[in-house]
């Protein structure tokens, strides 16, 4: 099903695996790009912005051959367009298709073909359904497994997940409207399936070539888990899609519960992260929180926004600084050590970029204006809202 | 850590590319099952202090005219001074190689100091016009500071912030965001004056360099270099004189593009192509309206493809020169 050769992919693991070692610090340079050196490997831009780059010219070309289609084909274009979508589709997995068995894997042009293509083909199915939600949506899940299984790109993966979260939401509400209500709950224990079925198949996965995959299925259906039970979601949600009415003074069914899933899930997910070790699961469980907190002031602005911050930042500091007084010595499982293994810190970059933002000096524009601070607008007053 | 990467340990073992030693250390290092949250807990420290110094800007932006500003002044001036005095005991003193605090802690904290130092002069300068009509001052001198700050600590963050600081006096706005709404210049002079001070910027990184003085820092320089005067030609590109503009732009791309392979800097890489890339298309749009093809409209929709294949063809080679010279 693979379409790389599977040595070629084992090798770019191994050449992964080598360079690894070296930033750690266990191998020598020398050592590393002895080996790396005649190795046969997929054509892979490791960095993104290369990749991102090479993505968008992927696209300028998927796009002026679909021009150039359109312009041969444009004497009879009025009666015919739909198939002319769905050949622009067929275009997108035959250019997939060429790359990859040119060894194009995560390079960027590939990215551009082969996402383009789905969505191409979602638009076409769109068009000639008149617009059929779960005609698109099944489809999509079968192309893009199909495209998964075959490119392993995880981007496929995730539209997979996508696609099949909203196969079930759409045929729910083909469903009797008795059964509406219970969406949420419904939502939970399909994530809970998800992540069951993941689970096991990493356990017993053979080949390592699909195991990203799984990783990503895995974290998709927690993030599921906690957004179907979020208050947040399910109230905007019904009221949105159930026109259900929430009166002012009175709350949705089951509220009590929801608020109290809002929290316990973030906290679980942080205490199984660290129990775990799972850096990935930490970073979902925080992000939760973060959103959590945005849910309850969404409903409920206990304090104004300034001082929020303020505080929060100051609370957020000390927390902070007990926890790496506490794990600043450890020298086994949880510490603040820098781990030899940690993948390059793209976090520093994002901090200048975000300070040059945030911190950021303006032009003096006015200089009457009486709201205006004399010498430029500073940090804060912009940015209150957003943040 | 999962079990496929213990594999490709043990595979390289196998292949004699790991020695014995070597791979019992790896398998050693691995059982410690080192957890780190090194990155996450400095990623808080800094949106502590961001959320700080946000809600600090914001109270005293809404309540300018209720609070007593004495009150208010004091308030800033000490956390400001409390910041400061615990960064100045704790820094290693001024260096000119690269240097850092040994806790970590103390980069946030003067981060958050030069934050509160600029808002407490744009306080100062608001409500009892401190500079008079000399508004310029009071970006200068916040700037003055930050660059001070970033030599002395050694902090790429405050060092960004001074440049901001410097663009802001002479009237442009750098910041990320209008970069990318590309309202950066209003008019044409300021555009002038951005290739000037971006010229500025990569004659001191030069010459910092040359002088051994902070020589990692030669890459927020020259970053900022590169946007600055490559955006303002290429807007420059659309004006009457666009041919100079055109002639400045390649010379710094040409500087820019050796300079990526003498700094080994990708994104200087990857930018200095794609403006060069961006320049020429203008270029060639301008041809082709010149020379008014009316007529051969659909052969030229015949050779679009072919020119992105093209251009593509010619991109994967630049990079995989770049990568090579990368490896030796």
């Amino acid at each position: 099903m693979i379409v790389y050769s599977k040595i070629e992919l084992s090798n770019s693991a191994l050449k992964d695996e080598a360079q690894s070692l070296h930033k750690a610090g266990f191998i020598s340079k020398e050592q590393c790009d002895y080996f790396s050196k005649d190795l046969v490997i997929p054509k892979t831009n490791s960095n993104l912005l290369v990749r991102a780059l090479f993505s968008i010219l992927g696209v300028f070309l998927y796009s002026s051959i679909c021009g150039f289609f359109a312009l041969t084909a444009m004497d009879n274009l009025d009666n015919y367009y739909a198939y002319l979508i769905f050949f622009y589709a067929i275009i997108g997995f035959a250019g997939a298709e060429i790359l990859a068995r040119s060894k194009f894997f995560g390079h960027g042009l590939d990215d551009a073909f082969i996402l383009g293509s789905q969505l191409i083909l979602a638009i076409a199915i769109g068009i000639a359904t008149n617009g059929n939600d779960l005609v698109i949506v099944a489809m999509l899940t079968a192309t893009a497994l199909l495209s998964y299984l075959r490119y392993l790109h995880l981007s496929m993966a995730l539209l997979f997940c996508l696609a099949l979260t909203a196969i079930l939401i759409f045929g729910i509400f083909e469903l009797d409207t008795s059964i509406h209500p219970f969406l949420p709950f419904m939502m939970m224990l399909f994530a809970l399936a998800i992540y069951l079925s993941s689970v096991t198949v990493i356990k017993n996965l053979v080949i390592p070539f699909y195991h990203n995959g799984f990783v990503l299925t895995k974290n998709f259906a927690l993030i599921l888990f906690y957004l179907s039970g979020n208050y947040l979601v399910v109230r905007e949600l019904s009221i949105e899609l159930l026109g259900q009415e929430v009166p002012a003074g009175s709350d949705i069914p089951y509220a009590f519960f929801f608020y109290a899933f809002t929290f316990v899930v973030p906290a679980s997910y942080m205490v199984f992260a660290l129990l775990k070790k799972d850096r990935i699961l930490l970073w979902i469980g925080l992000l939760s929180l973060f959103f959590s907190v945005y849910t309850i002031r969404f409903y409920y602005s206990v304090i104004p926004i300034e001082f929020a911050l303020s505080i929060g930042g100051a609370v957020l500091f000390a927390i902070t600084l007990l926890a790496i007084k506490k794990l600043k010595n450890n020298q086994t499982g949880i510490t603040f050590q820098p781990d030899r293994f940690t993948k390059t810190n793209a976090f520093l970059n994002a901090e200048i970029l975000i300070s040059t933002q945030m911190g950021g000096l303006k032009p003096t524009v006015t200089t009457e204006s009486p709201m205006e601070f004399g010498g430029g607008d500073f940090s804060g007053g912009g940015s209150g809202g957003s943040f | 850590m999962n079990r496929f990467e213990e594999q490709s340990t043990k595979d390289l073992f196998d292949k004699n590319i790991l020695t014995e030693s070597q791979y019992i250390q790896i398998k050693a290092y691995r059982k410690l099952g080192i957890f780190s949250l090194h990155n996450e807990l400095k990623l808080f420290l800094y949106l502590a202090v961001l959320s700080f110094t946000t809600g600090i800007g914001i109270l005293i932006y809404q309540n300018i005219d209720t609070i007593g500003h004495v009150a208010i002044l004091t308030l800033l001036l000490v956390v400001t001074l409390v910041c400061y005095y615990f960064s100045f005991k704790n820094s290693t003193g001024f260096r000119r190689e690269e240097t850092s605090f040994e806790n970590p802690i103390y980069d946030y904290l003067i981060l958050a100091a030069v934050l509160l130092t600029c808002i407490f002069i744009g306080y100062l300068q608001f409500q009892y016009t401190t500079f008079g009509t000399h508004y310029g001052l009071a970006t200068l001198i916040p700037s003055g500071i930050a660059l001070f700050c970033a030599y002395y600590f050694d902090n790429k963050s405050i060092l960004s912030i001074a440049i901001t600081g410097i663009a802001a006096y002479i009237g442009l706005t750098v910041s990320p965001q209008a970069l990318l709404n590309n309202d950066l210049y209003n008019s044409n002079t300021l555009s002038y004056s951005a290739i000037g001070l971006g010229g500025v910027l990569i004659l001191w990184a030069m010459y910092s360099n040359q002088i051994n003085l902070k020589k990692h820092f030669t890459l927020v320089y020259l970053t900022f270099g590169l946007h600055l005067i490559s955006i303002s030609c290429l807007n420059n590109l659309f004006q009457p004189y666009w041919f100079v503009f055109l002639m400045i732009l390649a010379a710094s791309l040409y500087y820019f593009y050796n300079a990526s392979y003498q700094f080994q800097a990708v994104s200087l890489f990857i930018f200095s192509i794609l403006y060069a890339y961006i320049a020429a298309n203008i270029v060639i749009i301008k041809i082709i309206t010149a020379i008014n093809i009316g007529e051969l409209i659909i052969p030229f929709f015949f050779v679009v493809p072919v020119y992105f294949v093209g251009s593509i063809i010619i991109f994967i080679k630049l990079i995989k020169q770049f990568n090579q010279q990368k490896i030796q």
